[in-house]
């Protein structure tokens, strides 16, 4: 692995410059000429029938230029798929959350926008809300959404069989419930959008987005225009999260506004708006089962997971599925049934996050944990003896080709010195370990393959062109990286163009850890079949065979006699007056079983490889107030090789505040009849650089195959593995399996007061 | 309400500019005078994302009303270099990995000059503490406090220290 | 987030401020570090005609000693308190309390010791925007009829979350009010009223001048519980002070407890402050006494509305003031 150049090495990324220097643009920091201020009109009812809409004042007002309402959309509805349509970009019959659009209105400035929003007079009937996911199926009120009987959005039912006879079997069997409320996402940039219809009535939209394509396509349907009149462009992007990855209805609206007023429309989400109106991580309520045989290997497992998806179905499907895919991935499993039922409630839209499912994940570790503990075996120990192997299949049947889970492990409970501390710590100062894995990718039909062009620029320079977008995580970093290697090239010669549906081809998106196994994958053949191109020309001049060549350093060399070599550039002219143009295509479709569907048939290759971790937290409680000092943090992910550490453990060290410190000690959200009480970064505790415990990075190399170079996912799971590994050092701290999450001091403070109040009673 | 006319001094240089009185230093900044660098995120004074310099003292400029800054020295993110010449806070955020998404990193580079220029080399727990008005979602702060903690004191042991190797913007031919 | 129209005011002296408020009075609001007040205005909480700016008014920006009394000026940055090793040495609750207050580059020159003071009540029902607060009746603190926090609650149950009140008053402050043509002086314990709507005895044509801390040969110490270690308001905190008896140093002369963040205003216990008279100050048990007594004090004032249960904030006030009373013990020993 030595041999790279640019691969490999802590390489600062390229976009970094224009950031320090506040230079780069944002979607909110474009002003396009005569660009007027949009605004949305939300519901302020949980769920009401709309009677009437009358928006003459609001138009009337000067300084407004147009008001679209849902009478404009002509009431068509949209979904990620086609069984779950439903949702209109403006309702028009019903609302069904507290933030669910009802108007758009663009005007010459914001404080007119406001006043006109004031102005659109909705006429509604209040219809009985419901907040509760388990009372929403039950429900005998008026269904949230009427093709959906029992408020069931989506229930994805897995069984591998034999799972009720594994349990005759069983030495050991235990049943636990673990709860989790929803959590926000809380990018540092709130979504903003900029729209307009150019000379040539194509659409061009800025605005931050998982994947530009995912964008495109819907508008194209939604306006009725053909897709290559949709343009997203390129622009920085304030982070993701799997939160940006679907259309929403504000870029309808915003494009609609654009259409109607022939000039450019710029839409900015307050805080509130962004934590409401955008997207959620869903609340869970899960059921795990477990049987285990005398040494603790796990025969049989039945989860049933209860998922409070809010009004819409947004990635329905893929949310229900992938907390147990996760699961299934970290853990090997003799057989196993899921149920997982995706619930309409009357509150926030529930899509795609960081971490999936905290009370589902974190609910699993702390029963290894209790399991662990009847069987008197050591956590650690309880992990290695059902952690997931390479070579074989999970029980969804997908093969596990490279996979260092066992090795994570290890080199986690070395550095963290787990087997000093273990069952050796002071009272109420703990150690706990969280496992998990995620799959890099998933099937996507049409839209699983990316393709990458490369053209070479006289002054031997490289243009590169690809559908990956960068959400702040370094994708365009990682495609310089790639292409600079493979080119012979230095990073500032190669000019990126991408996530741009005008000029890119299509490209899954940055939010199933697909970016560098696929994106990148293209990136990498088309650069080789480029230098193929530069090789022949250049072995012409050098009189030597092409196979014998190398390039490095702007150079293009014999690999023996490396005295004997040719810029790059001289190459390129060479080849430009010999008519011929330097430049290439390659493209990557992950071989992954296309009958594959997350309701219908959830079997087969969900992806090429998956990523393996292992987090180990220490941490002090305070019994006196119940708050949690984090001491140390160790991660450990096999990330398949790591193309630029310095990038990785920025990712190791964002995802586990994220999932760890964040996710499973401040952040949830409170509600008052459907309304979010801590909608802003004052009431949502994110976690502050002074709050932030010593951490361990760990990059772990198993090289996959398959992957460019064997790099594969680059350590998003760590923000589940880390909640795990807090919630059992928290755990192993008071001595109390907490099934609540996250740990806030009030129910720590509660265990450890009922902990006493038994041991006194003995 | 009508505009009023006044001077800002910003990044030591004088723009004339008219404001209403309930624009906000950072509304006059992003929308009057396409200083785009300092960002709006939460608006009420927690993020950080907005901060200037007023008179050397780092403040949220979404709470600061445009004419309460008249008079005094307002720096901007687009004020830390002097051209193409990166500071060293700068260079060593790049170097350090410091910078994700950078949507926080101008307010995170304004909390952390305001620092350095008091206390040129302040220890971990004091860096973490003048960054805690500084929410980041994406780095965790680890490489933003190393790369605090090495802005002008490169350290022989750390991989990300590069004295000297400043990166200068790309000259086309 | 834009902020509602207003004129700006900006007197260049004391005496031009006061001239203004007595001829605005309802219709003006004094802007010092906008910190809460902005805020505030952004949510449309608040929409005053005009602002008064203390841009100018330098000469409210003072910390001094005179005759055993620590006088601040209203004007005063929270940074300017935590560095004076006056507030520090003699002050020492106010001190760990600003401290606490926002974050470095809020206090430094933003924040003010009078904004923090005067902070309006807070509630996690009525601090939401505009949108939040529409489709649902108005509370009591937003003109109606109906509190959110508790039901049937017949008036408003906002929070005074300000750091900076408990600990002033459990050091035994005065405020200083002045308006054109005179000043009076206020006690802190007097000055809140128990509307959590208008949580200060404070007419709108006065303005908060000074605060005065008499020196009494005691210490005091400041604890608070937030969710994190800054930015963020008090959900419990607790201020004392301990007096030394003249004739035996280990002896409890005189204490004074406060309790924060559980009411309407900061709750000075009068009857767990006395519990501790004559007791000695290793008396450990004498500190958990009035720390259950304070417990069970503040515990019917407080309503869920800040954040965290309210169980959990009530068990909390025993922590937070005992953990105080041992600090401030512990000060009187050195």
């Amino acid at each position: 692995m030595s041999d790279y150049t640019i691969i490999g090495k802590r390489m600062p990324r390229v976009d970094s410059r224009a950031k320090v220097m506040g230079k780069a643009k944002f979607t909110a920091d474009l002003k396009l000429p005569g660009m007027l201020v949009g605004k949305i009109k939300r519901s302020p009812y949980a769920h009401a029938r709309i009677l009437n809409i009358d928006t003459s004042k609001a138009e009337a007002l000067p300084g407004v230029k147009s008001v679209v309402t849902g009478k404009d959309t002509e009431g068509v509805k949209w979904g990620v798929f086609a069984y779950t349509r439903d949702q209109e970009f403006i309702q028009t019959q019903k609302v069904r959350y507290i933030g669910d659009e009802v108007a758009g209105v663009a005007a010459v400035d914001e404080e007119t926008a406001l006043k006109a929003l004031d102005l659109i007079e909705v006429d509604y009937e209040e219809l009985p809300p419901v907040f509760d996911p388990m009372e929403a199926m039950a429900s005998q009120t008026e269904l949230i959404h009427e093709e959906f009987p029992n408020n069931v959005n989506v229930h994805v039912n897995i069984d591998t069989g034999n799972v009720d006879e594994n349990f005759e079997k069983a030495y050991y069997i235990r049943e636990d419930t673990y709860v989790a409320p929803e959590e926000s996402y809380f990018q540092a940039e709130p979504y903003a959008i900029v729209a307009r219809f150019d000379h040539e009535d194509c659409l061009e939209v800025w605005c931050p987005n998982g994947g530009p394509h995912m964008k495109s396509k819907p508008l194209s349907n939604a306006f009725k225009i053909p897709l290559h009149k949709v343009k997203i462009k390129k622009i920085t992007i304030g982070g993701a999260f799997g939160g940006r990855s679907e259309i929403c209805p504000v870029d309808y609206i915003c494009a609609l506004l654009a259409k109607k007023t022939n000039k450019p429309v710029k839409i900015e989400f307050t805080r509130e708006e962004n934590t409401i109106a955008t997207r959620q991580g869903h609340a869970m309520i899960t059921t795990h089962k477990t049987g285990v045989d005398k040494d603790g290997k796990v025969l049989a497992r039945e989860t049933t997971c209860y998922m409070d998806g809010g009004a819409y179905s947004s990635t329905g499907p893929i949310a229900t599925s992938v907390p147990f895919l996760s699961m299934e991935q970290v853990y090997r499993m003799e057989s196993v049934r899921y149920n997982g039922y995706r619930i309409y409630t009357n509150k926030p839209i529930r899509g795609m996050i960081r971490t999936h499912g905290r009370g589902f994940a974190c609910g699993l570790d702390t029963q290894l944990d209790m399991i662990a503990d009847h069987l008197g075996i050591d956590p650690v120990e309880m992990r290695l003896r059902n952690c997931r192997k390479p070579g074989e299949y999970t029980s969804t049947k997908s093969y596990v080709d490279s996979c260092a889970m066992d090795e994570t492990i290890h080199k986690a409970v070395e550095k963290s010195g787990w087997k000093e501390k273990w069952g050796k710590l002071p009272p109420f100062h703990g150690i706990g370990i969280g496992t998990n894995s995620v799959q890099t990718g998933f099937p996507m039909g049409i839209r699983g393959g990316s393709q990458s062009f490369i053209k070479f620029n006289e002054d031997g320079e490289a243009t590169v062109m690809s559908g990956v977008v960068d959400n702040g995580q370094g994708n365009d970093n990682m495609l310089v990286q790639i292409a600079a290697e493979e080119l012979g090239l230095l990073p500032e010669d190669i000019h990126l163009v991408s996530a741009d549906t005008e000029t890119t081809s299509s490209d899954p998106g940055s939010y199933s850890q697909v970016s560098t196994f696929v994106g990148g994958h293209a990136v990498q053949i088309a650069a080789r079949n480029c230098k193929k191109k530069l090789f022949g020309v250049a072995a012409k001049v050098l009189k030597v065979k092409p196979d014998t060549l190398a390039a490095k350093n702007r150079l293009i060399f014999v690999k023996n006699d490396p005295e004997k070599s040719i810029p790059i550039k001289k190459v390129v002219r060479i080849s430009l007056l010999n008519f011929t143009s330097v430049n290439a295509e390659g493209g990557y479709w992950p071989k992954v079983d296309m009958t594959r569907e997350w309701v219908k048939n959830p079997y087969g290759q969900m992806c090429e490889a998956f990523s393996f971790g292992t987090t180990i937290v220490e941490v002090k409680v305070d019994p006196d107030t119940g708050q949690v000092e984090v001491l140390e943090v160790t991660a450990a992910q096999d990330v398949g090789y790591g193309l630029n550490p310095l990038v990785l453990e920025g990712q190791f060290e964002g995802a586990l505040t994220m999932g760890g410190q964040g996710g499973m000690l401040t952040e949830y959200h409170e509600w008052k009849d459907g309304r979010c009480l801590n909608p802003t970064m004052l009431d949502y505790k994110l976690p502050l650089a002074c709050d932030m415990p010593k951490i361990n990075n760990i990059i772990v190399e198993s090289i996959d195959p398959k992957g460019p170079y064997g790099a594969k996912e680059a350590g998003m799971s760590i923000a589940m593995s880390a909640a795990q590994g807090y919630s059992a050092a928290v755990s192993n701290a008071i001595g109390v399996y907490m099934d609540s999450f996250p740990l806030t001091p009030d129910k720590i403070l509660t265990a450890i007061k009922k902990k006493k109040q038994q041991s006194e009673k003995k | 309400m009508e505009k009023i006319q006044i001077t800002l001094d910003i990044n030591n240089k004088p723009y004339d500019v008219r404001v209403y009185p309930n624009d906000t230093l950072l509304e006059v900044l992003r929308d009057e005078l396409d200083l785009t660098g300092s960002k709006e995120s939460c608006g009420e004074g927690v993020c950080g994302s907005c901060t200037v310099h007023m008179d050397g003292k780092p403040v949220r400029s979404c709470l600061t009303l445009a004419l309460e800054a008249v008079g005094s020295k307002i720096k901007t993110v687009e004020g830390l270099a002097s051209g193409e010449d990166l500071s060293d806070l700068q260079q060593s955020f790049i170097d350090h990995g410091a910078v994700q998404c950078g949507f926080c990193t101008p307010g995170m580079l304004m909390s952390a000059d305001a620092l350095l220029n008091v206390n040129p080399r302040p220890d971990e727990k004091t860096i973490r503490k003048a960054l805690a008005g500084n929410i980041c979602r994406c780095t965790g702060y680890a490489k933003i406090v190393e790369a605090v903690a090495h802005a002008g004191n490169p350290q022989d042991h750390c991989p990300d220290c590069k004295t000297g190797s400043k990166t200068v913007s790309k000259t086309k031919e | 987030m834009r902020l509602p129209r207003f004129d700006y005011l900006e007197p260049a002296n004391l005496e031009e401020t006061l001239d203004l408020l007595s001829t605005h009075r309802d219709d003006v609001k004094i802007l010092a570090g906008g910190t809460d007040l902005l805020v505030r205005m952004k949510k449309g909480l608040l929409k005053p005609k005009k602002l008064i700016s203390l841009k100018a008014l330098d000469e409210l920006s003072y910390i001094k000693e005179e005759n055993g009394v620590i006088k601040i000026g209203s004007r005063t940055s929270l940074s300017d308190i935590i560095h004076s090793n006056l507030i520090q040495k003699k002050a020492e609750a106010l001190f760990q309390a600003c401290e606490k207050i926002g974050a470095v580059t809020i206090q430094h020159c933003r924040g003010t010791i009078g904004g923090n003071i005067l902070q309006d009540n807070r509630c996690h029902h009525y601090n939401q925007s505009e949108f939040h607060r529409s489709g649902r009746q108005a509370c009591h603190k937003d003109g109606g009829k109906i509190c959110y926090a508790r039901d049937e609650a017949d008036r408003c149950n906002s929070t005074c979350q300000s750091d900076g009140a408990t600990a002033l008053m459990a050091i035994g402050a005065n405020l200083t009010l002045a308006q054109k043509g005179g000043e009076r002086t206020v006690d802190l314990d007097n000055f809140y009223t128990t509307d959590g709507i208008m949580p200060f005895a404070m007419e709108s044509h006065e303005l908060l001048k000074e605060i005065a801390i008499p020196i009494q040969g005691a210490k005091s110490a400041y604890k608070r519980l937030a969710y994190r270690s800054a930015i963020d308001y008090p959900i419990v905190c607790a201020g004392v002070l301990l007096k030394p008896s003249d004739t035996d140093k280990n002896k409890i002369a005189d204490a004074r407890i406060v309790v924060g963040a559980m009411g309407r205003a900061p709750l000075f216990l009068a009857k767990a402050s006395s519990s501790l008279k004559g007791k000695n100050l290793t008396d450990k048990d004498a500190f958990k006494n009035a720390a259950d007594i304070s417990m069970n004090s503040a515990a019917p004032f407080a309503v869920h509305n800040v954040g965290a249960t309210l169980e959990y904030r009530c068990d909390m006030v025993f922590e937070m003031v005992f953990q105080a009373l041992e600090q401030a013990a512990i000060a009187v020993k050195k």
